[in-house]
């Protein structure tokens, strides 16, 4: 039997799969994503999952979501309110349903609604029944029953045969959203491999999904999002998370330096899918390295970095604090190292699972003694790559350890990426030392470790094995050209503010300012927040406001233009995941009144409040 | 490199530096003190507890002593790397350096 | 048995002397230091390896002891304190053609970097560690360590250390070391001999030195260099030989039926068939264990020394190593477009 369907064109969709932290609501949403990717469609995404790996199951702190935003057009935000929630079991309606907006449609597994399931999240009564989801398009869908009837010829157990129903849930979606599922096929057999029978059993729970769509009067009506051919510039395409972006970043950084690729790390969320990811292209000559803590896991990279190896250690915030002193001796023996800091909601602890961009000060200012070193920051999940190879041009041509912060968002979070032609990646190759450096009174030809590149102010690299360049170097201040340990007060001056003049010395790229209206006031953000100020930008701007808007990657050292850039608005609007640490930043190097707009819940922003937030600073 | 024991300690040898020593490298002889050059580690204990000031670093003997260098190199020709002075009885002849001293009259 | 991973490492062109591996460095240890007798045995020992010097490493942490790199004319590194086997972890496994030395003290190895030595250990990675055992905190000027015995009275316990100590070699037989020795800083023949069966093990091989600190904790080993004192109170550990010692060498090392562990015991002709023959290579950490707690920590009589434990188990580089050469064998070398393309791609035509 089949129902003449309705199909309505949409130009952008916001999904919400919600459910238990063992429902597969990541992997939903990551299909999805992928089929929405493979159609063309430009996206965004936003998953949300809990730092505990299997909260109690029903309870509202085990709901684990993930959120995709695709459009015919370019997008730049995972969007501020779902138009379709999937809510597996009352936690996740109740965990989601503020953030519905009036009108939106919400398809519930009406198996889960039980009393009790009910009344651990304190429905006294069931929402489905009691007229509070009146406001809303509401499919009730016995998910579970359904996905067991479609697998009882597999004679799996009740509990295997109800593991498929987010299956279930993706295939009515992708029959909803006119999604290709040849992938997700593919997928599925791919991943159990080793388990046919659960491989199948998935595939038919996905096409009973599909088909009950295209079936049942309930859903009358199916939408379709054209690709968003007109947003990308001609290319080859595939979605990427931030973590995904960095790991691949820094393979073709050592690619491109000619230099083997050594990661020391450490598992922390969420920076260690990096390690992850590394860890599986041994055979690009990576060595990854999963030390016993945070500060052997920099510690091996220093060592390695001292061997000639393109040296990198992720984390994220706790971990920087643990690296400090670590991070101090590299920024004093001068050394290329990389520190990727996947930034998560602190301090201590915080939420692990939730991102913020609270360590920018941390980055610029959290060790002992002045140690300044780069600080660079990806601003999409796509960017990641090319940030990661920035870092690393930096940390290569000037011998200092860079700061690479993402964050939480970006991480996890994906888009579309234009892949690059691999002709097109910087050079970076990079020189060691292999003679002498230096003529002594008497004629004598030596080397000095610590003579510098008159331009860069580098130092040499001089790694083991190079016959005559024996040195040594440490932690101790060492005097100017020898490296040779000492305590010389003015030596010590020199060689602070030499280390200094390194850093502020560093080339990077003018800062961009987009203001096509001649505006007064000018947004300035850094990192990940640059798909919701720039939707916000464009809000604004579609209801007549004039607003500028610029964003930064160098962070440390500031693009040579901003302070000239910043005096040229009146006002200058700040908004950050944070207290306002880009904002200090700012006016204290720049005397600029900088005003912050912040937020430190754990989420990105949202483009409607960050547009409100704008206006408001327009008109004042 | 070693340090060096001088004309200064002959037919004194206080032996300060022999308990100051970590790895015994002192050698009694008959009239003077030596240094085993080869088992010298350069670490300088003996040197400041010297009351009449014999000990000197290689580098640092003065033109007047310079002979004492070969003294106590040669002193110890045919022995080798005795091993360390606890075990060792004293040398039963002093370098002809040393010899060369005039025993002080006593008055 | 596998080729020696000494033969991945270059060797020197020319013969070279002791003067070849002195920097131009002043030595600036206080006079009568240990550390002095060790730099002059380990620069001594240097040219008999034979390798290039330029593919020799010292690294080394913070205290007295990790001075020591800046004294060798060799690469070096003096890092931060207790870091010293990490980035040295970081340096061998990268780089398979160096020969990688750690120089570390009691409170760098066993207190702030404690973790650090012990995985290094377990991982058994192609490092030789030396580590300077003074039992006490000499930079810091005098506070006990955690290798100090009970009661000790110092700048930071004048009423007594309330903790026990350590016992070095006892911990890196529990951390899975794969060898162990221990030797003392003013007897050099020893310490040489030492050194070259560290230099040969595969792995890491970790070397405990008892050294004088004449200037905050000195005599602490007087039991083991006195003279008349040392013939009681040290035990030279032989593989293959009974372990005896003893001025009259009449005492010797049994295992206790009852309890499996050892004791010493006068030898008689009626136990003398009973007295232990060292094995150090034998697969069960077991009796090296059971040697390294044969010592009094407070008298340091009945202490052992020389090689206790020296075993073949796999290196953490060369496991590290092969799975390179294995992915590239599974994969193919690398292929930086085939990477960055995936397999799940669209076009968007210009």
């Amino acid at each position: 039997m089949s129902v003449d369907h309705e199909v309505r064109r949409l130009d952008r969709v916001i999904i919400r799969f919600a459910g238990d932290s063992g429902d597969g609501m990541q992997l939903t949403g990551d299909r999805f994503t992928s089929e929405t990717a493979s159609f063309g469609n430009d996206l965004s995404t936003l998953p949300n999952f809990p730092a505990e790996i299997r909260a109690p199951a029903g309870t509202l702190p085990g709901v684990s979501s993930f959120q995709l935003h695709f459009a015919d057009h370019d997008i730049l935000t995972p969007g501020d309110a779902p138009d379709v929630l999937v809510a597996m079991n009352p936690a996740a309606l109740k965990a989601n349903i503020a953030d519905v907006p009036r009108g939106g449609e919400i398809i519930v597994n009406t198996d889960e609604f039980a009393k009790r399931a009910m009344a651990k999240v304190g429905y006294a009564t069931s929402p489905l029944e009691d007229g509070s989801l009146d406001g809303y398009r509401v499919h009730p869908v016995p998910l579970t029953t359904l996905t067991i009837e479609a697998l009882k010829e597999f004679g799996l157990s009740r509990k295997e045969a109800e593991r498929s129903k987010n299956m279930f849930a993706l295939g009515l979606l992708s029959w909803m959203y006119h999604r290709p599922t040849e992938g997700t096929e593919a997928f599925l057999r791919s991943k159990f491999a080793k388990k046919p029978q659960i491989a199948e059993a998935n595939v038919a729970a996905f096409r009973a999904g599909w088909n009950f769509g295209e079936t049942t009067e309930d859903f009358a009506v199916s939408y379709e999002v054209a690709p968003a051919t007109r947003a990308f510039p001609a290319g080859t395409y595939r979605n990427i998370s931030g973590n995904l972006a960095l790991s691949y970043g820094l393979i073709a950084a050592a690619t491109q330096a000619g230099l083997p690729l050594y990661l020391g790390s450490y598992p922390i969320t969420p920076a260690s899918d990096i390690l992850h990811e590394l860890s599986r292209h041994k055979n690009f000559g990576v060595r990854t390295f999963q030390a016993e803590d945070e500060i052997a896991g920099i510690g091996a990279a220093l060592g390695a970095a001292f061997g000639g190896s393109l040296a990198v250690t992720t984390t994220s915030g706790p971990g920087v604090a643990l690296k400090s002193e670590t991070i101090g001796l590299a920024v004093s023996l001068e050394l290329p190292l990389l520190v990727v800091d996947i930034q998560r909601g602190g301090p201590s602890t915080g939420l692990p699972t939730k991102t913020e961009q609270a360590d920018l000060l941390q980055a610029m200012y959290g060790r002992n003694g002045e140690a300044p070193l780069p600080v660079v920051a990806p601003k999409t999940p796509a960017d990641c790559f090319d940030a990661a190879l920035e870092a690393a041009r930096i940390a290569l041509t000037y011998r200092t350890p860079v700061f690479l912060l993402s964050d939480g968002y970006l991480a996890n979070g994906s888009e579309p990426w234009r892949i690059p032609e691999t002709g097109s990646l910087p050079d970076l190759t990079t020189a060691f030392a292999t003679g002498p450096n230096h003529t002594l009174a008497d004629g004598t030809e030596v080397f000095w470790p610590y003579k510098r590149d008159p331009e860069t102010l580098a130092r040499p690299w001089a790694v083991p094995g190079t016959p005559g360049l024996e040195h040594r170097i440490g932690g101790i201040e060492k005097q100017d050209g020898t490296g040779n340990i000492s305590y010389d007060p003015a030596n010590h001056d020199l060689m602070v503010r030499t280390r200094q003049a390194k850093i502020d010395g560093i080339t990077v790229p003018d800062l961009e300012v987009d203001d096509p209206d001649g505006a007064d006031t000018l947004v300035l953000g850094w990192g990940s927040t640059y798909g919701p100020i720039t939707a916000a930008v464009r809000r604004v701007r579609r209801e007549g406001g004039h607003i500028a808007q610029a964003h930064l990657r160098h962070l440390n050292p500031f693009p040579k233009n901003l302070g000239e850039v910043l005096a040229r608005y009146g006002k200058v609007v700040v908004p950050e995941m944070n207290l306002g640490q880009l904002a200090t930043l700012v006016r204290a190097q720049y005397l600029v009144d900088a005003r912050s707009h912040t937020q430190v819940n754990g989420m990105p922003f949202k483009a409607e409040q960050l547009a409100a937030a704008l206006k408001e600073a327009i008109d004042e | 490199m070693a340090y060096v024991i001088a004309q200064p300690c002959v037919d004194i040898k206080d032996k300060a530096c022999l308990d100051e020593c970590p790895v015994d490298c002192i050698y009694e002889g008959p009239r003077k003190m030596y240094i085993q050059p080869d088992e010298c580690v350069d670490c300088g204990a003996c040197e400041p507890v010297c009351p009449v000031e014999a000990v000197f670093y290689e580098d640092d003997l003065p033109e007047a002593f310079s002979e004492y260098r070969v003294a106590d190199r040669e002193v110890f020709d045919g022995l080798g790397l005795p091993g360390g002075s606890r075990d060792h009885a004293p040398l039963a002849a002093d370098h002809a350096v040393v010899d060369a001293v005039p025993v002080p009259s006593r008055t | 048995m596998s080729e020696s991973l000494l033969n991945l490492v270059p060797k020197a062109e020319a013969v070279q002397t002791m003067k070849d591996f002195k920097s131009d460095q002043e030595v600036r240890w206080c006079p009568g230091c240990g550390d002095y007798a060790v730099l002059a045995a380990v620069q001594g020992f240097m040219p008999e390896l034979g390798l290039a010097k330029e593919n020799i490493v010292f690294v080394s942490g913070i205290g007295c002891s990790s001075r020591f790199p800046y004294y060798m004319n060799t690469y070096g590194m003096h890092s931060i304190h207790g870091r010293a086997p990490a980035i040295a972890t970081g340096l061998a496994t990268s780089r398979r053609d160096l020969s990688v030395w750690v120089v570390t003290g009691d409170g760098d190895a066993l207190s702030i970097g404690g973790n650090h030595l012990i995985h290094a250990l377990r991982r058994n990675v192609n490092l030789k560690i030396l580590l300077f055992n003074n039992r006490i905190y000499g930079l810091t000027k005098g506070q006990y360590s955690p290798t100090s015995e009970v009661g000790k009275i110092t700048k930071s316990t004048p009423m007594g250390s309330l903790d026990a100590p350590f016992n070095p070699v006892s911990l890196a037989i529990g951390a899975e070391a794969t060898f162990v020795a221990r030797t003392v800083d003013s007897d050099r023949k020893h310490l040489t001999e030492v050194l070259r069966r560290a230099a040969e093990h595969d792995g890491t091989a970790l070397v405990e030195i008892y050294q004088n600190c004449n200037i905050f904790n000195d005599g602490a080993f007087e039991a083991l260099k006195d003279k008349d004192q040392a013939k009681e109170a040290v035990i030279r550990l032989e593989h293959g030989q009974p372990i005896r010692f003893g001025a009259k060498n009449d005492k010797g090392v049994v295992r206790d039926p009852a309890t499996g562990d050892l004791q010493v015991v006068t030898v008689t002709p009626d136990n003398e068939d009973r007295i232990l023959v060292h094995d150090a290579h034998t697969p069960s950490p077991t009796t090296a264990f059971a040697l390294s707690r044969l010592a009094d920590p407070d008298t340091l009589h009945h202490t052992p020394i020389g090689v206790f434990r020296s075993v073949e188990r796999p290196v953490y580089d060369t496991l590290m190593a092969d799975q390179l050469d294995h992915a590239v064998e599974q994969h193919g070398k690398s292929d930086l477009t085939a990477l960055l393309t995936g397999n799940d791609t669209w076009s968007v035509a210009g």
